[in-house]
């Protein structure tokens, strides 16, 4: 299709001009000081990985670093046999992806709807949803509704709220305005209603707005725990998140251990065994960093304020 | 320029209200067909959402004006306890533990605002002027993977990190900096950790809006700069940072209005019993006096408070940007 030689891929990995000039003091000063700071904040996910194969007894003694002094493949086994890991990983992958499916297709049918001009009273509707993101009720009137609703341990607690956002709901607004008009007249001509032009010819179109915001609520979703915490009561509801605050803040065993061999437990503590947690839970957003960085480092344009 | 890249569609809040002018307002008079009704069924599904999850709790408010405390039920709260009128806020006024709350809520943001505001601009003009570019892009992947982390991950890895025998105290000890190891747990160690935890673990992604803007700029002017014999320094201060204004107003405005705003995961992943004095603001506050303890007429009331103060600081960090350098959010 034309329009969509028209969306050029933008290098912006890639800082100021590559202008050409000879290397000065300074930037070797500037290189140094940039190295120093990527290598702590990357420093802490070194320390985990190394925590996580050590020998418990041995890591209680700190002076682990970098690389394990005892290796150990315990605490990993510790942490996949506690079922309360399966569950959470498995409520969080639930309400990632029904989350974010859900949630891009209501607030795509909505933007799409205030990106048409012949919407009526158009300027009234826009009033009444950009009024909401500067002013709010707060916490608790925020957490009567969702009593009110039934939302309360109720796992549609993560979908419905999240289904629809103002702020992504103008970033697809301004894409699909970008879109030349004669796409929408010739399907109109074919008798195509207004949902099918969306579904098959916008959305389609829109690719690159499309997975961007597709993962802002992604990675929100697997982020969050503060709806664990405060909207819900029972463990069939705990997420990633909420499941490690757990075993991070109790330095408790994981749940399964009692029904472990006593050797095993023998050599792993809860400190290393929450590093394995850490460790798991990691590794979807580890394998999926390549994707993501490309994704919203272009994105970064489309919807400049979530940056 | 492609559409999407143009300056102007940058900011979505402009765009949107370009809409409300009375400019857009001269449309035609708007025929009612099937493709209209069709519009207003979608827009509708955004309508009641909004009207549900935003201003159905905007109602709730009143629960701030309501002697709701201690009622199992908010519905009860709500419906069945009496007016108090003004007696919350003068409530929360006069509570000692109040003030700490918003000293730490407005002394927090204050320094956010003064140190991770500034540091990804910083930043990002660092990495634009790196000559490698190889060394740049190994930099920014992995100064922008901790955003992508939870703050019960980060939070919770950083605090091994700082305990007694952890990897900093290790240094400080053998640095001769410090005799015995700091409990950097306490009270007056709180506002530093929630810095720099948020510098170690934001300013990478926090800078590639800037990064993008830098990209922007017309290699030209820095040619021009070039033949003039500008220095690198003239050639920042006068090319880059002049380009990239705009952006920077912007961020700061919405920097400014969520001054009260403090990021829960952040501030409740390195809160503790001990540090309680320097570490409690009030989204903390809130959750806890609130949730945990039912006094909802008065978090509400500290809420609507919060709602209050960053909506007026919005209109005037837009009103003083507007006045002084002719770029606002509005």
């Amino acid at each position: 299709m034309v329009v969509k030689k028209v969306y050029k891929k933008k290098q912006l990995m890639i800082g100021s001009s590559g202008r050409k000039q000879k290397k000065h003091i300074f930037d070797w000063i500037n290189v140094i000081i940039l190295l120093i700071f990527a290598g702590i904040s990357v420093y802490p996910l070194f320390y985990v990985l190394a925590g996580s194969f050590s020998e418990g007894a041995d890591y209680i003694n700190g002076g682990i670093w970098l690389f394990p002094r005892v290796w150990s493949t315990e605490n990993y086994q510790v942490v996949l046999n506690d079922a309360r890991l399966w569950k959470a990983y498995g409520i969080t992958i639930l309400r990632t992806v029904v989350g974010t499916v859900t949630a891009l297709i209501y607030t795509a049918v909505v933007a799409y709807a205030m990106s048409r001009p012949s919407l009526i009273g158009k300027p009234l509707i826009y009033r009444f949803f950009i009024f909401t993101m500067f002013f709010g009720g707060g916490l608790i009137p925020y957490f009567w509704v969702i009593n009110l609703l039934g939302l309360f341990d109720n796992f549609m607690v993560y979908i419905i709220p999240g289904l629809f956002s103002v702020y992504n709901m103008l970033v697809f607004v301004n894409f699909f305005k970008t879109i030349p008009e004669e796409i929408h007249e010739s399907a109109v001509m074919d008798g195509a209603s207004e949902f099918k032009i969306l579904f098959r010819i916008i959305l389609p179109l829109s690719g690159p707005v499309v997975s961007t915001v597709a993962l802002w609520i992604a990675v929100s979703h697997w982020n969050s725990f503060f709806d664990t915490m405060i909207y819900t009561s029972s463990e069939n509801l705990w997420t990633l998140q909420y499941y490690l605050m757990k075993v991070i803040n109790e330095s408790s065993m994981p749940a399964a251990g009692v029904s472990l061999p006593y050797e095993l437990l023998q050599k792993v503590a809860p400190e290393t065994v929450s590093l394995a947690a850490i460790i798991i839970s990691v590794i979807p957003i580890f394998v999926l960093y390549p994707l993501i960085l490309k994704t919203l480092t272009k994105g970064v344009v489309i919807g400049s304020l979530k940056g | 320029m492609i559409p999407l890249l143009s300056k102007k569609k940058i900011n979505p809040y402009q765009a949107a209200l370009s809409e409300i002018s009375p400019l857009a307002a001269r449309h035609k008079k708007k025929k009612i067909t099937r493709s209209n009704i069709e519009l207003l069924v979608m827009v509708s599904l955004g309508i009641i959402f909004i009207a549900v999850f935003a201003y159905l709790p905007m109602f709730g408010l009143i629960l701030a004006f309501k002697s709701g405390d201690g009622y199992l039920n908010i519905m009860d709260a709500i419906f069945k306890s009496q007016w108090a009128g003004f007696d919350n806020f003068a409530a929360f006024f006069e509570d000692p533990d109040f003030k700490d709350v918003i000293l730490n809520t407005i002394g927090l943001n204050t320094l956010q605002l003064c140190i991770n505001f500034p540091l990804p601009i910083i930043f990002a003009i660092l990495l634009s002027e790196l000559p490698w570019k190889r060394i740049r892009k190994v930099i920014q992947v992995i100064t922008y993977f901790p955003y992508f982390l939870s703050w019960i991950i980060y939070g919770g890895i950083i605090l091994a990190l700082i305990n007694s025998d952890g990897i900093v105290n290790t240094i400080l000890i053998n640095l001769g900096i410090v005799d015995e190891a700091v409990n950097f747990g306490e009270a007056q160690y709180f506002w530093a950790t929630i810095i720099i935890t948020s510098l170690l673990k934001g300013m990478g992604w926090g800078s590639i809006i800037y990064v993008a803007a830098i990209a922007g700029i017309d290699p030209q002017l820095y040619e021009a700069a070039d033949m003039d014999g500008a220095t690198r320094w003239h050639r920042i201060i006068h090319i880059t940072v002049p380009s990239i204004a705009p952006t920077i107003v912007l961020f700061f405005i919405l920097s400014v209005s969520g001054i009260l705003n403090n990021g829960f995961d952040h501030i409740w992943t390195f809160q503790n019993q001990i540090n309680l004095a320097r570490s409690e603001v009030l989204d903390t506050f809130i959750y806890k006096y609130g949730v945990v303890n039912l006094q909802y007429s008065y978090t509400t009331a500290a809420g609507f408070f919060k709602s209050v103060v960053a909506i007026v600081l919005l209109g005037v960090g837009n009103f003083i940007a507007k006045k002084t350098t002719g770029n606002g959010v509005f």
